[in-house]
């Protein structure tokens, strides 16, 4: 039985190790919500793509749990697949087969409509290709053709592992449009893999940050963005850093020195005025008063290099 | 589980199409019966006696095994079996296959089953070959009679199926490599290597414990002068002894593989 309102996927403590003992993924807990688009983010080597074949049962699972739709993947494997639609790393596509017969092969295991064999070629941009096999595809054509093919069941939930590799910029902002129309319209789960926020902050809802095997991060990006908001600052550049210090605390804030200016975190415009005016009042030269706001990426680096 | 199975097979089937594997089998079933033909259009002359033969069927058979149960047949399934399992390495593609909603022994028995039927298309081919290959020559040139002997359909059909089962074990060898490595030498040389040690031990009294030999020893049990060793056993059990424990290994082999794509 299907839970309807259980996460589309789950990870519990999730770990893996590779034959020399070391550990690659250190207790993953995934939380993928229904209907969200989650971007799975962390640089190359952070462990994605592991977890992804992990959970995809590409991989054995060494420990932890790993649930779709709140029904345990290892005993519902064949159940769980037929509602989840897949692109792991490069594509994957017989070089000598045409697009149709591509996705000819698949229809006739997942038996969906033959139908929607042109429907999803016309989805990604693939209906022309006629009989050019996909040998002669260029790198972009292919992985939109493993876009069509991850599509062609209807899936509930999509799994994709860096999509945009190797399309141009106008390809990637088609697949962005694709993936969010699909949302939107179908209520498709997407979880989406990515080194590069900034390719994918403008698609997700949500946000699983992974480094060196470890989540660092996972929320909604509403949630990121407060974590951005929090992280912004004032500085101030004076000639006396206790005297500062000081009048700062006064403020119920909290002031700590850094590289000689001392950093607080984001206050008002009327707010640093004030400061301003009580800090040259009490013989306090200042030389620098700046506000330093942290993008996303700072946020995305910052989670990433501790 | 029978219906997935069905479903496994067509797409399993489809993959084939315009392979290199399904080429080998066309260009396999046809070769031999297209050299006795130009060979015998070459020596024309000789073709009334030939025909004339009283076992003319019989004659024109074991004339068509020859190069094919010694040589053809062996090296055509070492790369058959093995281009095909190859396709998903050669395509980055066992990922795709293993997050299809397929159990793994659906997925394993059906592309076996696919080589299997594959070799059955080989045997047919090869057939209708043989048949056409005697049926050219008598066409083409005057004064070539039609064989006076009927054909032994049933004799025919016996060696076919024998033949058939001497390979299994073939198949099931080289399927089994082939899944295990990514590298395609592997199980394309280990072939090689196997059916070279099948020719040098034919000689050997234990030569029959090498399951390449079988196909070779099937053929040479029926010449009257032969170097080869006779088998202790019934080598057409053994085959199929051979076939069912090495694709036992195999499957365990391939259920219980740690990375899968």
């Amino acid at each position: 039985m299907i839970d309807t309102n259980a996460f589309s996927l789950e990870t519990n403590n999730l770990t893996h190790h590779f034959s020399k003992g070391e550990k690659v993924l250190d207790s993953i807990n995934l939380k993928v919500s229904q209907g969200s688009i989650y971007g799975f983010l962390g640089p190359n080597g952070a462990g994605k793509t592991t977890t992804l074949r992990l959970v995809l049962g590409l991989l054995t699972k060494q420990q932890g749990a790993i649930s779709f739709f709140g029904l345990p993947f290892q005993e519902n494997r064949v159940s769980i697949l037929k509602r989840v639609g897949s692109l792991i790393e490069s594509p994957s596509i017989y070089g000598h087969l045409t697009a149709t017969e591509n996705l000819s092969l698949l229809q006739k295991i997942y038996q969906c409509p033959k139908e929607r064999i042109q429907q999803v070629l016309t989805l990604v941009g693939l209906q022309l290709t006629g009989n050019k096999k996909a040998s002669q595809f260029s790198l972009g054509m292919k992985q939109r053709l493993s876009i069509a093919i991850a599509l062609l069941h209807n899936p509930s939930l999509l799994i994709l592992d860096e999509p945009t590799n190797g399309l141009d910029p106008n390809g990637m902002v088609e697949v962005r449009e694709l993936l969010k129309k699909l949302n939107r319209e179908q209520g498709i789960t997407i979880i989406i893999s990515s080194h590069l926020l900034a390719e994918i902050e403008r698609l997700v809802s949500h946000v699983g940050i992974i480094n060196k095997g470890k989540l660092v991060f996972q929320g909604t990006l509403e949630e990121l963005n407060e974590k951005q908001h929090q992280s912004s600052c004032v500085v101030f550049d004076t000639n006396n850093e206790s005297k500062t210090l000081e009048i700062i605390r006064e403020h119920q804030l909290k002031g700590v020195i850094r590289n000689g200016k001392i950093v607080v975190p984001l206050i008002s415009k009327d707010h640093m005025a004030k400061l301003n005016v009580q800090l040259v009042q009490s013989g306090v030269s200042v030389y620098e008063m700046s506000v330093i706001k942290n993008d996303l990426e700072t946020i995305f680096m910052e989670l990433i290099n501790n | 589980m029978t219906l997935s199975f069905i479903h496994s097979f067509q797409s399993e089937w489809l993959k084939k199409k315009r392979s290199l594997a399904s080429l080998l089998v066309i260009i396999g079933g046809f070769f031999t019966p297209t050299i006795i033909v130009v060979a015998r259009l070459i020596h024309y002359d000789s073709l009334p006696a030939i025909y004339a033969n009283p076992a003319f069927w019989n004659k024109h058979w074991r004339t068509s095994w020859e190069s094919v149960a010694i040589f053809l047949l062996p090296i055509g399934v070492i790369m058959a079996t093995s281009l095909i399992t190859q396709l998903e390495y050669k395509n980055n593609a066992w990922k795709q296959v293993h997050t299809t909603p397929l159990s793994l022994t659906t997925i394993f028995f059906s592309k076996l089953a696919v080589i299997v039927v594959m070799m059955l298309q080989f045997f047919v081919l090869f057939n209708v070959g043989i048949y056409l290959s005697a049926i050219i020559p008598y066409l083409l040139i005057p004064g070539v009679q039609y064989p006076t002997d009927p054909i032994p359909y049933l004799s025919f059909i016996t060696q076919n199926g024998l033949f058939f089962i001497d390979c299994l074990p073939i198949i099931a060898l080289q399927y089994l490599l082939s899944l295990k490595y990514k590298n395609f030498l592997v199980p394309m040389g280990a072939g090689f290597l196997l059916w070279i040690m099948a020719l040098g031990a034919l000689v050997w009294k234990y030569g029959y414990t090498i399951p390449y030999t079988y196909v070779i020893y099937n053929y040479l049990a029926d010449e009257p002068v032969s170097k080869a060793a006779k088998p202790e056993m019934d080598i057409h059990l053994l085959a199929i002894a051979y076939f069912i424990a090495i694709t036992i290994v195999s499957y365990i082999l391939y259920i219980t593989k740690k990375e899968k794509g």
